[in-house]
């Protein structure tokens, strides 16, 4: 059984079909990347499967259950959880206070919560930040506590929606090898990118999407020499 | 519950009539909620310092109630341009709650102001006005009523035309649709938001010259006004021009209506439940306006 | 400065000695702006946490004090039950109509402005409803009918027993309320507060929440609306449904500051006396001297402190305390 079966997934806004026909697979353990031009979909993508947008038609399986029509908190519950592209923090919290959030949906319990949410901290190297507040961090602090609260939800699967957007090169490097790590660790991933280096480097396969559609499917070698990729890209803006 | 075709061909009439006011009370209210998002709580309050003005024009002064709409319509433009340019536009950038309570606590002083100058007394202007009437069959046209009916479908035409023929119309729609794209081309997005502030707040001077013949000045008349304004717009769609226009028709036919076939107030309590089920499913409006 | 901010907490030691004894030194008319702070604080507290901490203002919250008032009143005044049990009847029903109100609004998604729309017009319509409603004295109001001290009634000589009862229920709701901040649920409600999308994505049940917060509030509001009943022997749909009790609550959770455990109370505590002021000085000659004090005030917290006098407090306090370690960054709001 796969980790996350998405079949036949379609969504419609009014009269603009924004994702058609769109079915893959993710197993446990990868690391999936999700490519394709502005527009095609990516985002909208992402809103189905995190319980944000529900699909017009299609189903999403999530270890083996359906999670189409569900709300975002319950898709998290079941082990699903999402970044932002913008980073989200809680502006006027903490730091710590930030990923404690996260941790109380595992646990209930303050002071339990509190430790599991110094342990992620630890974790994205936050921990020296912990008293600062949201609205305090740099870029890269903030895509490291965007991460931070989506792992003290204790994901199964992580969607990450542009996490090296906006950073430095070195920076770049630094989220690719922390992702790495958590990877190993038995995180399974689906990342967004637009950045190539973080997708070939990265992901064990990549779906790329055009208008709505899938149109490649395979390693970053091989959907790098794929001429419907590569035209794809060139057609309009990367 | 008497029930008669004649008092209900009057309430039709009346509420027809008063329903041109509850519009241009509201035009302003949804100009400004669509350019800027801001729901002015104070809105109600600008409409009693009008209505003061107009008073002690006509009661002191002895002037013509509708000539003081050449010192209420300008008096209240650079009003609300004053609170405005003072209190509103430099917490612009803040959550919305901090400009809901900003204008709620500017309310509360425009009320105890005239609370504390002028009492709770009604004040009602005697005009030369305030008796004429038309008979149409059994249904009483009151003339001030009528009058201001006539006045408000003007100012919403001048309004109109304003909005659509001047540039500076021009630049208060663009705004409204798209503050970023309205400065790519070269409007002052600020400046614009002062103008329309001070334009919504001058309809309501123009609204209380008109109705102060026949409706009283007092600290607490703008809490009315502000609600039925507060239901209109969102009933036509905030931001929706043509949309306050009709729901300002509409809520004044169901209040007067109400008010002839229904026991009590009651009548007002159907207004609040049309708001309350507006505003939980669609809250776009009849008509369809600005979402959030 | 600095000494100033560490003699505060003394300061506040002084405070609540003195809010303790306060009736065995002090005459009846002090015991009555006692009252009234502690009123005052307690009907903000208790807004605070719909308001504050979840997020969600309420400009129409005197529904709930108007709910707790009539109910207990009327099966005082007519059932002839007593107020001890009328205010957990009024208390429960608050319940039920928040819970409902609660789930219709945040079910169907309203925010923001909308959502203090639909509570001022709640809150109106039912002035409007009762005005109509002649068992609950129409316009008139009810009075509660004064049978000499009974404390079974809740009807006592004096106003020291009051002036404890609400001390009483104000250390309850600020206990219950700093409670529920350091638990799941009060991150859970401020979570909402500061960016609904992210909580959900986090798994944050966010329509549970604000129900949940709107029920508690309410609640506690209709136990107060008993409480304003029993002392001031008199209601009418004005004084405890509608805009204007409703507005009156908020101002002080407003420009105490919101968010916090001890805003509200600050708030009432600095705001009740100078309105009370206002009140004997000016009265009959300039009625609403108190409401222009209300309306500046709120228009200077808005505009120069937004987080209220304790937010400002905080904020002077965290800077003069942790000035060496605390990163400065640049331009932070």
């Amino acid at each position: 059984m796969s980790m996350l079966e998405v079949k036949s997934l379609r969504r419609e806004f009014g009269g603009l079909v924004a994702v058609h026909d769109l079915s893959f697979n993710v197993e446990d353990g990868e690391i999936v990347g999700l490519i394709g031009p502005n527009g095609a979909g990516k985002t909208t993508t992402f809103a189905m499967l995190s319980g944000f947008l529900p699909p017009t038609e299609g189903e999403i399986l999530f270890k083996g259950k359906r999670i189409n029509g569900l709300k975002p908190h319950q898709v998290c519950h079941l082990g699903l959880t999402r970044t932002f592209q913008i980073a989200q923090p809680f502006p006027e919290l903490t730091v710590l206070e930030n990923v404690i959030i996260g941790a109380y949906t595992r646990h209930p319990d303050a002071k339990v919560a509190q430790e599991k949410a110094m342990a992620v901290l630890r974790r994205v190297h936050l921990a020296h930040k912990a008293e600062a507040l949201g609205r305090e961090l740099t870029l890269l602090e903030l895509k490291r506590l965007e991460i931070g609260k989506a792992l003290a939800t204790e994901p199964s699967l992580l969607l990450l929606d542009e996490v090296a957007a906006g950073l430095k090169d070195s920076e770049v490097d630094d989220i690719l090898s922390f992702i790495r790590q958590l990877n190993q660790d038995g995180i399974t991933f689906l990342i967004v990118e637009h950045l190539m280096k973080v997708i070939m480097n990265l992901s064990q396969r990549v779906i790329v999407l055009d208008f709505g559609q899938m149109i490649a499917l395979g390693t970053p070698e091989e959907i790098s020499h794929n001429p419907a990729v590569v035209s794809a890209y060139l057609g309009k803006e990367g | 519950m008497v029930f008669s075709l004649a008092l209900l061909g009057q309430a039709l009439v009346t509420g027809l009539l008063i329903g041109g006011i509850f519009s241009l009370v509201s035009v302003g209210l949804s100009m400004i909620w669509g350019v800027m998002r801001i729901i002015n709580f104070a809105h109600g309050e600008f409409l009693m310092v009008a209505m003061y003005i107009a008073f002690f024009l006509v009661a002191k002064g002895g002037w013509d109630p509708y000539l003081t709409i050449l010192v209420t319509a300008p008096a209240l433009f650079l009003i609300g341009m004053l609170i405005f340019q003072l209190t509103i536009r430099p917490i612009l950038k803040d959550p919305p709650i901090n400009l809901i309570l900003l204008t709620v606590g500017i309310s509360l002083i425009l009320q105890s102001l005239a609370l504390m100058f002028f009492k709770a007394d009604v004040r009602s202007a005697n005009t030369i006005y305030t008796h004429m009437n038309i008979m149409l069959g059994s249904v009483v046209i009151r003339g001030p009523q009528l009058i201001s009916f006539v006045g408000a479908g003007v100012a919403a035409l001048a309004l109109y035309w304003l909005l659509h023929k001047t540039d500076i119309g021009g630049a208060i729609r663009a705004t409204a649709q798209n503050s970023a794209a309205a400065t790519l081309v070269g409007v002052n997005v600020r400046n614009t938001y002062l103008l329309a502030f001070g334009i919504g707040s001058a309809s309501l001077g123009v609204a209380a010259s008109l109705i102060i013949p026949f409706y009283y000045a007092s600290p607490t008349v703008g809490q009315f006004f502000g609600l039925i304004a507060y239901v209109v717009v969102v009933l036509g769609g905030l931001g929706n021009f043509l949309g306050s226009l009709i729901a300002g028709l509409i809520i004044g036919l169901t209040e007067s209506v109400g008010a002839a076939v229904l026991p009590g107030s009651l009548a007002r309590l159907a207004t609040f439940g049309l708001f309350i089920v507006m505003l939980l499913f669609r809250p776009q409006g009849i008509l369809g306006g600005k979402q959030r | 400065m600095n000494e100033l901010i560490h003699k505060i907490p003394l300061l506040l030691m002084v405070v609540v000695l003195v809010a303790l004894g306060l009736p065995s030194f002090a005459g009846e008319y002090v015991i009555h702006i006692g009252v009234l702070i502690l009123f005052y604080a307690y009907m903000a507290v208790a807004w605070n946490i719909l308001g504050g901490y979840a997020g969600q203002h309420s400009l129409g919250h005197a529904l709930f004090m108007g709910i707790g008032a009539y109910t207990s009143t009327y099966f005082f005044t007519v059932l002839g039950i007593t107020p001890w049990i009328g205010m957990w009847v009024g208390c429960l029903l608050a319940g039920l109509v928040g819970w409902f109100i609660g789930f219709m609004c945040f079910r169907y998604g309203l925010k923001g402005p909308y959502f203090c729309l639909v509570t001022i017009a709640l809150a109106e319509a039912a002035v409007y409803l009762v005005t109509n409603l002649d068992f609950l004295g129409g316009s008139q109001g009810m009075e509660v009918t004064w049978t000499g001290n009974a404390p079974r009634m809740m009807q006592f000589n004096g106003k020291t027993a009051y002036y404890y009862i609400i001390l009483v229920m104000l250390a309850a709701a600020v206990m219950l309320s700093a409670r529920i901040i350091k638990r799941r649920f009060g991150y859970q409600m401020v979570a909402v507060r500061e960016n609904e999308d992210a909580a959900e994505a986090l798994g944050v049940d966010t329509l549970k929440v604000k129900i949940q917060a709107t029920v508690i509030s309410a609640m506690l509001t209709a136990l107060g609306g008993t409480f304003f009943a029993q002392y001031f022997t008199y209601i009418n749909p004005r004084a405890v449904l509608g805009e204007d009790p409703s507005i009156q609550i908020l101002l002080f959770a407003i420009i105490g500051g919101t968010g916090t455990v001890w805003g509200p109370v600050v708030g009432a505590l600095v705001l009740v006396p100078m309105a009370e002021y206002f009140r004997s000085t000016l009265g009959e000659s300039h009625t609403g001297g108190h409401i222009l004090l209300y309306g500046v005030l709120m228009v200077l917290v808005i505009l120069f402190m937004p987080n209220g006098i304790l937010g400002l407090y905080n904020k002077v306090r965290g800077q003069i305390l942790h000035a060496g370690l605390r990163e400065k960054k640049g331009g932070a709001v």
